[in-house]
């Protein structure tokens, strides 16, 4: 989970923040991070580019990228073998 | 209000026709220019549709008369605004005469090609392919052709661009800045373009099914469109028959986010309610709208709240022609604007190809299927974009 | 139609324009390429909405909002904006991007961006304008049509009081090696506060953004704008006089009116035959201004132009480095007369 911060601010250039200061559990969009509809978009292309997994329908981003612990074993169970 | 501007002349090109004829004659056959990509050479070849135009660009240059090195974009504009200057018997030379351009993609067909060379080594790249790039060039070379250079402008505010061309083309003669306005819009595909949609994960990879219950995004196209607008002077002295008048436009942003429409389409109500307003009707006078509708989720909800709110649960009929063109981006204003024309003209309402089920948002549905011998003496035309610019136009029977 | 005032404006550029004194001390530059002095943008745009904004975003929304503050106007009636390449850094990133890529993954932040019209959604966005929002491409007219669009709002419709017109334009790496390529620049690196003293083949590279909040009321103002009318390819010295002197007769002046001329001259001998012309021969009673030479050339320059002329008619003070030929007179009536390749512009300002 820790790369993933890492890569997380990275892909989002979140300036302001540092990877360890997000919660493994804190909200991402809305309240917390207060990620929109663009930073969806990019988490997908995160997950394609170092990940290899397709995410098809851009509805399914808001329940996946809930908190990073929801993206972390999405990666888990999706991760091409 | 001031006297009326007057539309004496129509030119279009797009996937489902050269010029106007064809247009028409396709429109009335329900068939669409949404197709496998044939022409664009791209590596989404194969995985999605696009509306384009089947043309190379050296096939186009026979056509537009330009040098086949010149940007797609530009060869697309001159064959639809030559069209438009000469389908109007207008001595022009009499006349202050302007030409109000619009588009997104500026040369980006041609640079896209010089930069496979040059991001490999920047002394690289042919330097033909980037002296058109900037969006104002299109509209330079075709005053210049077509002899219209009293007044020269481009309007790019992405999907509304050629809309709001056709505005200030109208303002320009009502402010007695000129007489004479060839005003709209073109855009050609790029790869640019086509991987922009693609990363926004709004692109249908089957013919695009707008208003829909199942839609799932847009089909990109291309495409021009410009209507001739005069000064109520210049017709009567012309002795010209206008096809239509332009009897309401506004101007609108969404002001609510980047890409997205306000879920209950507050800039695209204003628009419509600006246009509106400004013809003095009431909303039970519209007999068509020509919805932006393009396909996506997002648009179609909006637009549809947004006519929900002005008209009641029972909205004048509406089709999406993007159905059949694809979403001609800056074109889209345009060439909406002569589809428009050519159903007050004709008594024509088009359907919205492809539509199966009524989305639950709404209380209503689209027109599935041509009709003829109607009345249709206004018709509201809609274009909305990236950035919340909303702009409506009313064309009415002269 | 009616002149609008001046009441608020802000400008980033090469110069120390934003926020510093005036007349400021001009800025010597040894490399063809002028970029920005940007400022801390915190005060303006906040951290989390900047991170996905490239530079040309950053400082036009921020001249934008700063020249809404200047004249006390939380949000405009309408919006109007000029730019010739729009954001052609985000562009040209997203391009490499697909390109690179052979069209697979990309991320759609920079296409997004490279939009032209998202400096002016971003400042309604920003400040809750609903109402008229526009941008213009064109080339050297691109600002001027913001203006007059500006114009023919307040003229068409009484609601229309606060009006922001601005426009920008940014130099890149690539645009800037291709406009070298073309020999546009000049091949020779110069000073460029010698420039217009040298003329030579090509120019220099600039960028910048200006906006100005127009109102029909006027409100601690800097100057009058009376309008502005483009000229499209003139063939002669003639036909621009015989323009230039319809557009001063509809603002009720006559040539000799006029006391300062900012010329656009570029130091391209010969993109500015033409103005030089003019100034030697036309315009010999008024005192003559460059300013070319401080930001550099770019489609949009004569904003900054306007932003120099607007300055000079409120303080009655000239920066120094700006007179090519003092003909010691009022700065009452300014005459802007930018040339851009085929795009002539004048615009008209007073005290």
């Amino acid at each position: 989970m820790k790369t993933l911060k890492v890569q997380i601010v990275e892909q989002l250039n979140l300036q302001q923040i540092k990877p360890e200061d997000i919660g493994d559990d804190q909200p991402l969009f809305v309240e917390g991070l207060a990620l929109d509809s663009i930073d969806a978009l990019e988490l997908i292309v995160l997950l394609q580019q170092k990940y290899g997994i397709k995410l098809a329908n851009p509805a399914d981003g808001p329940q996946i990228f809930k908190t990073v612990r929801n993206i972390a074993q999405y990666i888990t169970d999706n991760r091409p073998k | 209000m001031k006297s009326p501007i007057y539309i004496t002349g129509l030119g279009v090109i797009s996937s489902i026709g050269d010029n106007v004829d064809q247009t028409l004659d396709n429109l009335r056959k329900s068939r669409t220019g949404v197709d496998e990509i044939k022409i664009l050479h791209t590596q989404l070849k194969g995985t999605l549709p696009l509306a384009e135009i089947k043309y190379t660009n050296q096939e186009l240059a026979q056509i537009s008369g330009l040098e086949t090195w010149q940007t797609r974009t530009a060869q697309l504009s001159m064959i639809a605004a030559q069209e438009a200057k000469d389908s109007c018997k207008i001595d022009y030379s009499e006349w202050r005469c302007g030409f109000i351009s619009a588009n997104t993609v500026g040369g980006m067909d041609r640079t896209e090609d010089f930069f496979k060379e040059f991001i490999v080594d920047n002394s690289k790249g042919d330097l033909h392919d980037v002296v058109n790039h900037d969006s104002g060039d299109a509209t330079e070379i075709v005053a210049d052709k077509l002899g219209m250079t009293d007044y020269v402008t481009t309007i790019s505010t992405a999907c509304s661009s050629s809309a709001n061309a056709i505005m200030f083309g109208a303002r320009l003669i009502h402010n007695d800045i000129v007489d004479i306005v060839i005003a709209g819009g073109t855009d050609s595909l790029s790869r640019f373009t086509l991987n922009g949609f693609k990363s926004l994960m709004i692109l249908d990879d089957k013919p695009c099914m707008p208003f829909d219950e199942n839609r799932k995004g847009l089909n990109l196209g291309e495409g021009a469109g410009y209507v001739v607008l005069v000064s109520e002077r210049v017709m009567k002295a012309e002795g010209l028959t206008p096809l239509a008048m332009l009897s309401g436009y506004a101007n609108a942003n969404d002001a609510y986010h980047q890409t997205a429409s306000s879920p209950e389409g507050n800039g695209n109500y204003q628009a419509m309610k600006g246009a509106l307003d400004m013809t003095g009707l009431e909303p039970s006078a519209i007999n068509y709208i020509n919805v932006h509708g393009t396909g996506t989720p997002n648009n179609d909800v909006s637009e549809g709240m947004a006519i929900m709110r002005l008209f009641g649960e029972k909205p004048p009929v509406f089709s999406s022609t993007k159905a059949y063109t694809g979403h001609t981006l800056a074109a889209s204003g345009g060439i909406e604007a002569v589809l428009s024309i050519l159903a007050i003209q004709h008594g024509l309402i088009f359907p919205n190809l492809r539509f199966t089920t009524q989305m639950k948002e709404h209380t209503f549905s689209p027109q599935v299927s041509l009709i003829e011998g109607s009345k249709v003496d206004h018709v509201l035309s809609n274009s909305f974009g990236f950035g919340g610019n909303c702009s409506s136009l009313i064309f009415s029977k002269a | 139609m009616k002149p609008l005032y001046i009441n608020g404006l802000s400008c980033i550029s090469p110069q120390p324009t934003f926020g510093a004194e005036f007349p400021f001390e001009a800025k010597r530059y040894d490399s063809n390429r002028l970029s920005c002095i940007e400022p801390d943008y915190a005060p303006y745009i906040d951290p989390k909405a900047s991170r996905r904004m490239g530079r040309l975003l950053k400082y036009g929304t921020t001249v934008g909002l700063q020249a809404l503050r200047d004249a006390g106007v939380g949000s405009p009636d309408a919006i109007s904006t000029g730019t010739g390449f729009g954001l052609l850094d985000d562009s040209g990133k997203f391009l490499k991007n697909v390109t690179e890529a052979e069209e697979g993954v990309v991320s759609p932040t920079a296409f997004i961006q490279s939009t032209h019209n998202t400096v002016s959604s971003n400042i309604a966005l920003t400040v809750g304008c609903k109402g008229h929002n526009n941008t213009f491409v064109n080339k050297g007219f691109s600002f001027e049509s913001a203006l007059l669009d500006a114009q023919m709002l307040a003229e068409e419709n009484a609601a229309m009081k606060n009006i922001l017109v601005g426009a920008y334009d940014e130099t890149t790496d690539y645009s800037y090696t291709i406009m070298k390529r073309l020999r546009l620049i000049r091949e020779q690196e110069i000073a460029n506060l010698d420039l217009l003293q040298t003329p030579g083949s090509g120019t220099i590279a600039g960028e910048g953004a200006a906006f100005f909040l127009l109102s029909t009321e006027k409100v601690d103002t800097y100057a009058i704008l009376h309008g502005s009318e483009i000229l499209y390819k003139p063939t002669s010295t003639d036909k621009v006089k015989f323009k230039l002197e319809a557009f001063l007769s509809r603002n009720k002046l006559v040539l000799s009116d006029i006391d300062i001329v900012i010329s656009g001259l570029c130091g391209d001998a010969k993109r500015d035959e033409m103005l030089g012309n003019l100034n030697d021969n036309y315009f010999t009673a008024q005192t003559i201004l460059g300013y070319k030479h401080l930001c550099g050339e770019y489609m949009t320059s004569s904003a900054f132009a306007l932003w120099l002329g607007s300055m000079i008619a409120k303080t009655g003070s000239i920066p120094a480095e700006t007179i090519i030929r003092d003909s010691h007179r009022l700065t009452s009536n300014i005459l802007i007369y930018n040339v851009y390749k085929n795009d002539h512009a004048f615009v008209l300002l007073s005290k």
